[in-house]
Parts: C-alpha cells; structure tokens; sequence
C-alpha cells in the first residue's frame, strides 16, 4: 500500500507542477495582451490616479491642462487638431496620445519616483510638455482662413520646429463628450458623434493627412531635379507657346509668355516650360527628386509619433507614361501632398537642401521644473545640394517680387515664394502659397492652401504674408 | 530517547517560526506604513497576537514533549501570516474576522493534539461519522442560506457555519476506517462474476453509498466545489489503498457521466463550463469574475506590484476563491510561484508521514487529508488561472472564511498526531 500512497503523491506533486507552468505561461505569454484589454481596468485607474501634466506653448501659454478632473483647451478650436484631446469614451488623439507617457509619467525612471510617492501619500504628478507651437500664430492662422476650408503649416526652416499647424474647420475640443441632441433612435448624440458623421470631416488635420494636388508649388521640385541634373538650366532660354503637345495630350498655359529664362518662368509659373523639364529629366529622375524631399515618406516612423501623418503619393516611374510625367512636373494628374509636406519643401529651399526633421517637442520638464528630456535639431533629409537651393530660392524671390507671389511682398523683408492653383475635381482651382522669409537668412518657412480658393497669389499668398509678417517682425512681439 | 528526539525536533520548529515571524511582523510592518491611520495599529496588534498563539502552542507543545513533525506548524503560520495580510489590505473587516477563526483554529489545533492523540480509537466509530456527516450536509438543504449561488451555509446567529467543509473532514475518517478494514477483499476481489474477480457487495456498498448521498446532497445544495473535492479525494483514497486503477477508471467514468449529466440537467454548471471555455464573451457579465482575474494575475508580472499597490479590488469575491489572484498581482510570479512550493512543501511533508505511519488506518488517514488538502489548493488555483472551470471554494489557510480554516487546523492536528506516534514509537522500537 505505501507503493500507492507514493505513486499518489507523485500524482498530486506533479498537477502543482502543471499548476506552475501554466501560471508562467499566462504571466509572461498572455500578460502584454491582457494588460491593455479594453476590459481591463487597471490602466483607466492608473490614469485617473495621476494628475496629467499640462501642454505648454514655446512661450508658455497653456494649450492643455487638467482643472478639477476635466481636461481643459483654453485655445478651443484653434488648435483642436494638433494638440488633440483624452476622453474616456473616445480615446486619445494628436500630442495628448502622442505624449502620453510624459504626461502620465510612465517612463522607466518616473515609474520608480511615483511608486514612491505613492508609498508615501504625496500627490502623483505627471510631467509637463513644453511644445514649439506659438499659440498666437495659432490663432492668427485660423483668423487669416476666415471661414474657408484650408490648412497652414509654419515651421523654423533652421532647426525643424513646428510653430503652427492649423486645419480648417475645426471643432471644440472642450466640448466632445457632451449631449448633442438624439438620433431617430431616441438614443443621445454627442458632439463627437456628429463631428464624425460631418462630410466636410471637421476631425481630420488637413494640415498633415490632407491629400492635395499641389499645383505649381510642385514646380520647386521640378526645378531642383532639372537643376540637380544639369545646372546649366538657370541659364537656358525657353520658348512659351501657350501650349504643350505631349503624345497626343495638350497641356495648356494661363498666358503665352514667350521667351522667358529660367527664373521668369518660375516667377511667371510657366506650365509648358516646367512641364518639358519634367520630361527632360525622366520620370525616374522626377521621382527620386520627389523623393529626396521625403515625398512619400513619414518622417515620425523612427521616433515619438506626433502627428497623424499621411505621406505623399505619386505615381512610380515605371508606371509613369509621358503625358502622366508632364502634368506631375506642374503638380497636377496623380501626385498628392500634405501641406506640411510643401512646408518642408520651402524649408529645404531655405536651409540650402537639408531638412531637419520636423517636431514639435521642445522638452519634458517634471513638476518642480527639473529638465527630463530636451530634443535636440537633426537633420532628416539632404534634399538638393546647397548651389541648386540658392539658385531656386533666387527664382522665388523674383516669383514674389515681379511674379504671380506679389501678394507676398513685406516692406523691408525678402520674401521667397511660390504659387500654386491647383485643379480639381471638386470646383475652383485650390489656392497655394509655399515660401519662406528672409530670404538671405531664412527663420520661417509656410505652407498654405485655401481649398477650391481659386488664384494661390491672390488669396493664399495674404496669409503666407501675415504669418511671416508676425513670425518676423518685433513689433507684433513674435520670436 | 524520545526526550530528546521531541526537543530535536521542537528546535527545528523554532527555527522555522522565527523566520515566519519576521516575515509576519515585515507584512504587517509595511501595511502599517501603506495606511499610517491610527486603527491601522490594529494590525501591528494582531500580527503580534497571531505569533504569540503560534508561539504558546509551539511551547506547549515542547512543554509535553509532542515528537511531530517539525515542518507543518511553521507551514501554516506562514500561510496564516500571508492570509492576514492580504485580507488586512484588501478588506481590513475580514481580517479582523479572520483573526478570530485563527485563534479558534489554533484552539481547536491545541485540543486536537492534547485529547486526540489516541486517534485509534476515531477508526470504531465509522458509521457514525457516515451518518453525522450525512445530517451535516442535510440541514443546509432545509435551513441554510445561500451565498454566491450555493446553498451552504448555516446561519448560527453571530457567525454562519459550511457544514460540508467539516464534513469532508468526516469523509476522510470514514473512508480510512472503512478501506483500512476491506481494503484486502476490494483489492483482491472475493467473487468472480464473468472471469472478473469482484468484491462481495456488503465490502464496498456502505462505501459508494456514503459517497453517493454526499455527492447528491452537494448537488443540491448547488456546492460543486466541494463535491469535486470530495470526489477527488474518494478516488486518490480508493486509488492508495486498492491499487487498482480500474476503480480509478470507474470513478473517472462515473465523473464523466455525473459531469454530462449535470451540465445538461443545472443551469449553473452550464455557465460554469461555458465561462470556462470562454470568459471573453461575456466579459462584462457572467465572466468577470475570471477575466478580472486573469487581468489582476498578469498585471504583476514577475515581481508583481509590491504589496498594497496592485488593484485586486476590481475581482469580485477576490478574499475568498480569489485571494490567489490577488496574490499573484501584487507579488508577481516570483510570489505566487513560491506559495505553491510551500503548498508543496506541505503536501510532501503530509505524504511522508502517511509512507512513515505503522498500520493501514494511520497511513490512509494521514494519506487521504494530504491528498485533500493538496487537491483543494490545486482546484482552486486551478480555477483562478481559468486552467480548469471554477469552482467556489477556498484556497486552505489562506481565504477567508472561518469553517475552512477551522476545518483545516482540525486535519493538521490530525497530521501532527500521526507523526507523533511515528516518532514515539519508532524510539521504542
């Protein structure tokens, strides 16, 4: 009988070995996926036990901040897009999602100093963010679009700092959760739910997912890869007929402009002059251009995910046929961009063909001050060489000056531009302006467009002015 | 010789109590600081007061030259520390019950080892345990109470009682009494039926009948936990004494059978397996319960949350069936991996004394409460990591709960006894 009674124990001793893997298994294999289980409370709690620290502009306006439970926008509408919101039901968007393990100190070493806080009783604060965006640019941004539909980027062309990014129409993130009316159902309705049933899409950020025909702000990259490829272009002569005939497909101008150099057909935004570098070049070439100022790419795939960022699209070269090649070279037919995107062209321009990546965080400081985390300028892109930047920017300084960009011009200020009017399916051209200012030392660059606004030099270039005016000038008490 | 082989084994036993005294007092320390309220010397005054019981009868027993094994006390003061602890942070009410069914238990461990040490004699009474133990499950039928969906429970006016958990302790004493006493003929068979060497029936039918009413009894009164554990134990009993596993098959298939039959016949038992196979459905609803507590399991992960800072509080019932859950949150795998080794620690130390013990009465008894205890720990972690479905009952010495931990200090003594006798003896010899 012991025989069975030890046979027995190993039985017994052997299920509380089962019972310890399994209990392995569940912990280490099934604890990641059930830690952030919608079910799973823990996380919510977590949160609602840590004050969430404050966004703070580059001047240290306040752009978030949580008052008595409530998370506060005191900017509202005009910067909605960017800076986001938290909301139980609805989740997280823009910089509040994008910095969330600053806010809610959930870094490594935070963890540490709020498990000992939370020994000894003390309030749990999450870290504040000083962010580059200039909340009065904000604001100035969406006053100057009035009420048309419309984005506009601005950013510091010498270090990649965002100082604006405005997407119109916007909504109240204040306002989100609250009852809106009841649906046929009798069920409520809140703010949120008709902001995204609303087709002029009020929620999303043009200014870094829109996806527009760039028009002949694309002509910048068409100038640099004909440049790139054979810098005796700016002294070539070109003949304008009002029209081009490629394989059949005629391409037509606003004006015959006859005999024009380099630099008054991009100051005059030539078509069919733009529209044969193109060719000349060859789509492969075209498309490594567009590339080389990060066309189709992300630059938030590597790090902190800022912004909600749609690249982008242009046809590829082996799939690019002649007709097709001659109106991307004039921004038209399949090329697509965000107008942050045309912002980091100019910015290119600027900063003689080096784009420093673009962000938005300056530092995460704790509550008593102490600096966490500084960012620090790097470079993103070589988009052109330092010879091919001086030469466009000269011709967007005749652009503005003689050219479709005279909107632009400030009195004691070289400003470089350039126009665009884009066609579209959905009525009125799209007006654009892409410049940058001073000229000789550029500080600001900007990307605007005013959807279905009709001419870019008439009403995209005012605001182009207005922003750089203030970004540049003392007085208005910017930078 | 025995003399000095009771204080040999006393002086283990001290060394062991003051490791689980610090450990108590650490706990105890900590909870302290976590809430620095003035009642929370409530809990510096209770952990000191659970270790002075522990420690006079640690001295009594010293006193009386009590030769048994040195392991098991040390053992369950460190569960009864880690269940203070953890009732104390997560409900300081039912800690300060549990306090009191502690110092019940270590009274009814001290009255188990000083008048019970003839334990011998226990083996004449079989057919009354089978009849108390028959009433015992029987009156919660007509005058219990229910809680959490089984109708266990008598309510005795200041507290309630769940006669099944004393009950079980009835069940062992009769299945070793009865199997010691026929265990030959059920194991050789007295009849050949069909080539089939069988026991005649008046060998075995007392003892299927005595199984099959409290099965039946458990049933009704909706407590499936218990009835596992009964079950279980009938078969590990069955299994150590005949050596044959064709009881073991029949018992399995009787399971089978009662299980399927069950499951088409109880509402309750159809949730049960239907959570079990798949709790996310209805996470909300009728599987909480288990996926809170997968949520709480995981959330330590290795070294856990560290004590008080986990959030166990969203598992329902988590200081009863639960406590493991709670465990694991806040000591992390390391933690809830080490309780099941001194589980088994516990289990290994009762087999040994079953495999020490000099008769066939003494070696299934000391057998059949080892298996039960180790069987109820492994179903109720079982059921909490969704490894098996759940069932409610208590993980022994650490849930709360009064009878249980009563019941629990009742079969350790018993433990003690056995091991006691092996000792004295042995020096005799």
């Amino acid at each position: 009988m012991k025989a069975n009674v030890r046979r027995l124990s190993y039985m017994v001793l052997g299920a509380f070995v089962i019972l310890c893997l399994y209990i392995g298994y569940v912990i280490v294999f099934m604890g990641p996926t059930l830690a952030t289980d919608p079910h799973n409370r823990r996380l919510a709690a977590y949160e609602a036990s840590i004050h969430r620290g404050t966004i703070f502009d580059r001047r240290g306006e306040i752009l978030a901040v949580s008052k008595e439970g409530r998370r506060v926008y005191p900017l509202g509408e005009d910067a909605a897009h960017v800076i986001g919101f938290v909301s139980q039901r609805y989740g997280r968007t823009g910089l509040e999602a994008a910095y969330d393990r600053y806010l809610l100190a959930m870094n490594g070493n935070d963890k540490i100093k709020m498990n000992i806080n939370r020994l000894l009783g003390r309030p749990l604060l999450g870290n504040n963010v000083i962010v580059s965006l200039d909340s009065r640019l904000q604001q100035l941004a969406m006053q100057l679009l009035g009420d048309r539909k419309g984005a506009v980027a601005v950013l510091d062309p010498r270090n990649g700092e965002i100082l604006a990014l405005v997407s119109k129409p916007s909504y109240d993130p204040n306002i989100i959760e609250q009852p809106a009316g009841r649906s046929s159902g009798g069920k409520v309705v809140t703010v949120y739910d008709l902001l995204q049933n609303d087709k002029e899409a009020p929620l999303l950020n043009r200014a870094t997912q829109g996806a527009y025909p760039p028009g002949s702000t694309f002509k910048l990259i068409t100038a640099a890869g004909a440049l790139t490829t054979d810098p005796g272009v700016s002294r070539r002569i070109f003949n304008c007929q009002g029209s081009l005939i490629i394989d059949g497909f005629r391409l037509t101008d606003t004006a015959a402009h006859g005999r024009v150099d380099f630099f008054q057909a991009l100051a005059v935004s030539c078509n069919s002059t733009f529209a044969r570098l193109g060719l000349e070049m060859g789509a492969e070439r075209f498309y490594q251009t567009a590339r080389a100022f990060g066309l189709t790419l992300n630059p938030w795939t590597d790090v902190l995910n800022e912004v909600a960022y749609r690249p982008g699209t242009l046809t590829h070269p082996e799939k690019m046929n002649k007709p097709q090649l001659g109106s991307s070279a004039i921004g038209q037919g399949e090329v697509l961009v965000n107008p942050l995107q045309m912002a980091l062209v100019a910015a290119a321009i600027a900063n003689e063909g080096v784009i420093m990546h673009p962000h938005l965080l300056i530092r995460v400081q704790d509550p008593e001050g102490r600096v966490i985390l500084q960012s620090s300028p790097r470079p993103w892109l070589t988009a052109i060489k330092p010879e091919v930047a001086r030469i466009i920017k000269e011709a967007m300084v005749e652009a503005v000056n003689s050219g479709t960009g005279k909107e632009a011009i400030i009195p004691g200020i070289t400003v470089a531009g350039k126009t665009g009017s884009a066609q579209n399916p959905r009525g009125k051209t799209h007006a654009w302006f892409v410049g940058f200012a001073p000229a000789e030392k550029p500080r600001v660059a900007v990307a605007v467009i005013v959807e279905n606004g009709g001419a870019g030099g008439i009403v995209a270039a005012p605001i182009a002015r207005e922003i750089m005016r203030a970004v540049l000038t003392p007085a208005s008490g910017m930078e | 010789m025995t003399l000095s082989a009771a204080s040999r084994l006393r002086a283990v036993e001290r060394k062991l109590l003051y490791w689980v005294s610090a450990y108590l007092l650490i706990g105890a320390g900590t909870l302290y600081l976590w809430k620095p309220l003035l009642p929370a010397l409530v809990v510096l005054a209770g952990a000191l007061i659970a270790m002075i019981g522990f420690w006079i009868l640690h001295l009594f027993w010293c006193r009386f030259n009590f030769a048994a094994d040195p392991f098991l006390l040390p053992l369950v003061a460190f569960f009864s520390s880690t269940s203070l602890i953890f009732l104390y942070r997560l409900n300081p009410a039912y800690a300060e019950r549990q306090f009191v069914w502690l110092m019940t238990g270590l009274f009814a461990l001290w009255v188990v080892t000083r008048y019970f040490l003839h334990y011998r004699l226990l083996a004449e009474y079989k057919y009354i345990y089978a009849l108390a133990g028959i009433i015992g499950l029987l009156l919660p039928i007509f005058f219990g109470i229910e809680q959490g969906g089984a109708k266990s429970w008598l309510d005795l006016g200041f507290f309630q009682v769940q006669p099944s958990e004393f009950v079980k302790i009835l069940l062992v004493l009769f299945l070793a009494a009865f199997l010691a006493e026929n265990r030959l003929a059920l194991a050789e068979g007295t009849q050949r039926i069909w080539g089939i060497t069988l026991p005649a029936p008046q060998e075995w039918g007392p003892m299927l009948i005595m199984w099959g009413i409290s099965l039946l009894l458990l049933i009704f009164q909706k407590d499936l936990g218990a009835a596992l554990i009964y079950f279980t134990t009938f078969l590990a009993m069955v299994y150590a004494s005949t050596a044959r596993v064709a009881y073991v098959c029949l018992g399995g298939a009787l399971f089978l059978a009662g299980a399927a039959a069950a499951y088409f016949l109880f509402e309750h038992v159809r949730l049960r397996i239907g959570i079990w196979l798949d709790p996310w459905q209805q996470a909300e609803a009728a599987g909480y319960q288990v996926v809170q507590s997968l949520f709480a399991l995981t959330a330590g992960g290795i070294t856990g949350t560290g004590l008080g800072a986990g959030m166990p509080q969203f598992i329902p019932a988590v200081h009863t069936d639960f406590i493991f859950a709670a465990i694991a949150e806040e000591l992390g795998l390391a933690g809830s991996l080490g309780l099941i080794m001194i589980y088994m620690l516990f289990v290994y130390r009762g087999f040994l004394i079953a495999l020490a013990a000099k008769d066939d009465f003494a070696c299934l008894l000391a057998a059949g409460f080892t298996a039960l205890m180790g069987l109820q720990t492994f179903i109720i972690i079982a059921g909490v990591i969704k490894l098996l479905p759940l069932t409610g009952i208590t993980l022994p010495f650490l849930s709360y709960g009064g009878s249980s931990l009563v019941a629990n200090f009742i079969i350790l003594g018993f433990l003690l006894n056995i091991s006691h006798e092996v000792q004295i003896t042995s020096g005799r010899s």
